[in-house]
């Protein structure tokens, strides 16, 4: 199994506002927090490479307390001249958050060849509340995501210059310099939260597809329907295809990491998803079927989880290092999930670094069997 | 099917299906409903039905019209409501719009206003008005939709959903997306509709709540300013909606407009 050290970058902090997200005023964003923040954050990643972690990454979000990373490209620009070995996963870029997604192609073509290759290009929608606070229109937002898509990967993969004409992104000319190192470009995922829509166009580009803060029942059905794509466009996925977030919580015993994980875990959900309900689903956003099945199997809300739900759930996982072995087995062996990307916070810099180091020691070693396989090896291209 | 008197039946209108719903005798009257009031026939439109005969279609992606695809903007909405006079073979109407419906008539009146008889705006949107920008709907609750809207909120329960049905919750998400493809930004309107307000060449009956907070008084000056012959009436117990909330006093508004239009100079 390959490990990604995951990072959000959030500003923690307390508020009784109705929404983490578009209408906290960013008065409360005390820059000067900030920077210790960043350099805590960018140290915590760097340090992930330092103690075996297979790779690094950031995302992309705006306007909320949640994750400070509204440019997940500045911030893996700053990660790869301080690395040297470790994946570089950007999961991902917004497509249709983007007015001009030609950018996105010059952006990340740079990445990876400075980094000598080692660029993952996340490809994502971006949530609904950042349709609010970015002013594009919802109801586009599929169309453009394809489009978008479409378009990167044309200019990483044919020679320009071509025209593009697309109903939302026109070019005269597509050619753009650089050209990614990694051929025929670097490996694209699919971050998402297991829309039928997504997870069909993922299988058939046999993009991996990243499943992000879901529990393990919902996991497993997604995987399921992933493989069974794949085999339909007639191939079967590697274990490197199907790929999972999932924040780890370790600590000397069981005890001592509940408590951590109640204390901070548990920030992300009942804090930094909060958001107003209009924010969650903008008009048009997701497809009638997939809106029924919202409405039908009606999942928690991340501010109604409790920490059992997350715990018993499988959203995180939690223990002691031989408890945390034996839930990732779950993961490795009967979900079959080759990646896992995971945040750790174990509530200050420097515990959170100390909670790295027993994973590095006492759990990750124990999943090595595929040390030697480069993962990213025909996969998401 | 037929419902307070009024007849419904679906219409292939250039190979778009609308629904409409029609009623009363009299010289043909086209009502164009606001987001949300989408195949409810209301006592407006029934005051209405006594003088005209009142079409009211239902516009894409609202209540019983399906959406659809090729609909970008507003102004594709006009284009489907003119193309609708000619599927009826209406040659000139009295063309009522309110707020989102409003907008539409405006964009009608300025690509063919030789097709009106005259035209009446209910709380219009879409037009840029200086110094005021729209709040924004869409990241509202309904408590605050509520209140935006309506001057008396009891009004809003005329616009209540049936149920909270998976049907209903579908259709109402349907809805508020056929809305958000055409104006979510810019929001609630179109950049290039000001300049052509000019070319309305037919009486045109502004008609304002004077507690709007969606589109205040200061939008119907801007209006008022660009349609060289525009008359303004204002109803002051109403807000955005004031023919839900003052339906008796503004069909008659309406009804005494449209009369001395059809009885000309």
């Amino acid at each position: 199994m390959k490990f990604y050290y995951f990072h959000l970058m959030p500003y923690v902090m307390d508020h009784d506002e109705p929404s983490s997200w578009v209408t906290l005023s960013n008065r409360h964003y005390d820059p000067v927090v900030g920077q210790t923040l960043y350099h805590q954050y960018l140290d915590q990643l760097e340090y992930a490479e330092a103690l075996g972690w297979d790779g690094i990454c950031v995302n992309e979000h705006h306007q909320n307390c949640y994750g400070t990373m509204p440019s997940p490209n500045v911030m893996a620009a700053m990660l790869v001249r301080r690395t040297s070995r470790a994946k570089i996963a950007i999961l991902g870029n917004g497509l249709p958050l983007r007015e001009n997604p030609l950018r996105v192609a010059e952006e990340i073509a740079m990445l990876d060849v400075v980094s000598g290759g080692r660029v993952i290009s996340g490809f994502v929608r971006g949530i609904g509340p950042e349709y609010f606070s970015l002013g594009v229109n919802p109801t586009h937002s599929r169309e453009r995501f394809y489009e978008a898509a479409e378009l990167i990967l044309r200019a990483w993969t044919e020679d320009g210059p071509f025209p593009f004409d697309g109903r939302f992104y026109r070019y005269p000319y597509v050619n753009p310099w650089p050209r990614p190192l990694q051929r025929p470009h670097p490996p694209v995922w699919c971050p998402s939260q297991g829309s039928t829509e997504t997870v069909e166009w993922a299988a058939r580009r046999r993009f991996p597809y990243l499943m992000v803060f879901t529990p393990i029942k919902r996991i497993a059905q997604v995987y399921a329907e992933y493989r069974e794509a794949c085999e339909r466009h007639g191939y079967t996925a590697s274990r490197y295809q199907l790929t999972v977030n999932l924040p780890i919580v370790v600590a000397e015993t069981d005890a001592k990491a509940r408590d951590i994980a109640r204390e901070h875990a548990l920030w992300v959900y009942h804090v930094g998803l909060r958001m107003l309900p209009p924010f969650y689903q903008p008009p048009g956003y997701v497809t009638e079927p997939s809106l029924r099945r919202l409405l039908t199997t009606r999942p928690k809300l991340p501010t109604e989880l409790t920490f059992e739900d997350l715990d018993e759930g499988g959203y995180i996982i939690c223990g002691s290092p031989a408890t945390v072995r034996d839930k990732l087995r779950v993961f490795a062996d009967e979900l079959r999930a080759g990646i896992v990307c995971s945040g750790m916070n174990g509530g200050s810099h420097e515990k959170t670094l100390e909670m790295m180091e027993l994973f590095a020691r006492e759990v990750m070693p124990h999943f090595r069997e595929d040390a030697h396989v480069d993962e990213t090896v025909g996969v998401g291209r | 099917m037929t419902e307070n008197g009024s007849t419904t039946r679906q219409l292939d209108v250039r190979g778009t299906p609308v629904q409409l719903r029609s009623d009363g005798d009299g010289p043909p009257l086209l009502f164009l409903h606001g987001a949300g009031a989408g195949g409810r026939w209301l006592s407006f439109q029934d005051a209405l039905a006594r003088r005209f005969t009142v079409i009211g279609p239902t516009h894409p992606g609202h209540g019983g019209s399906p959406p659809a695809e090729w609909i970008e903007e507003v102004t594709d909405l006009a284009f489907l409501y003119l193309d609708l006079l000619d599927t009826l073979g209406l040659d000139r109407v009295h063309l009522v719009g309110a707020s989102l419906g409003g907008w539409i008539a405006a964009e009608m009146a300025v690509m063919a206003s030789s097709r009106l008889r005259s035209l009446v705006l209910i709380d219009p949107v879409g037009i840029k008005v200086e110094g005021w920008i729209y709040p924004f709907l869409f990241g509202m609750q309904v408590p605050e939709v509520v209140a935006t809207i309506f001057h008396r909120p009891e009004a809003a329960l005329a616009l209540a959903p049936s149920d909270q049905s998976l049907d209903t919750l579908v259709e109402l998400f349907r809805q508020n997306a056929a809305l958000a493809r055409v104006s979510w930004n810019p929001y609630l309107y179109n950049p290039r509709l000001r300049r052509r307000l000019g070319r309305i060449a037919v009486p045109t009956l502004l008609a304002w709540g004077e507690h709007d907070r969606l589109a205040p008084l200061v939008c119907a000056d801007a209006w008022g300013k660009e349609i060289p012959a525009a008359r303004l009436v204002t109803f002051a117990r109403s807000g955005h909606v004031p023919h839900l909330e003052e339906p008796e006093a503004v069909a008659a508004a309406v009804v005494e407009f449209c009369a001395a239009a059809d009885a000309g100079p």
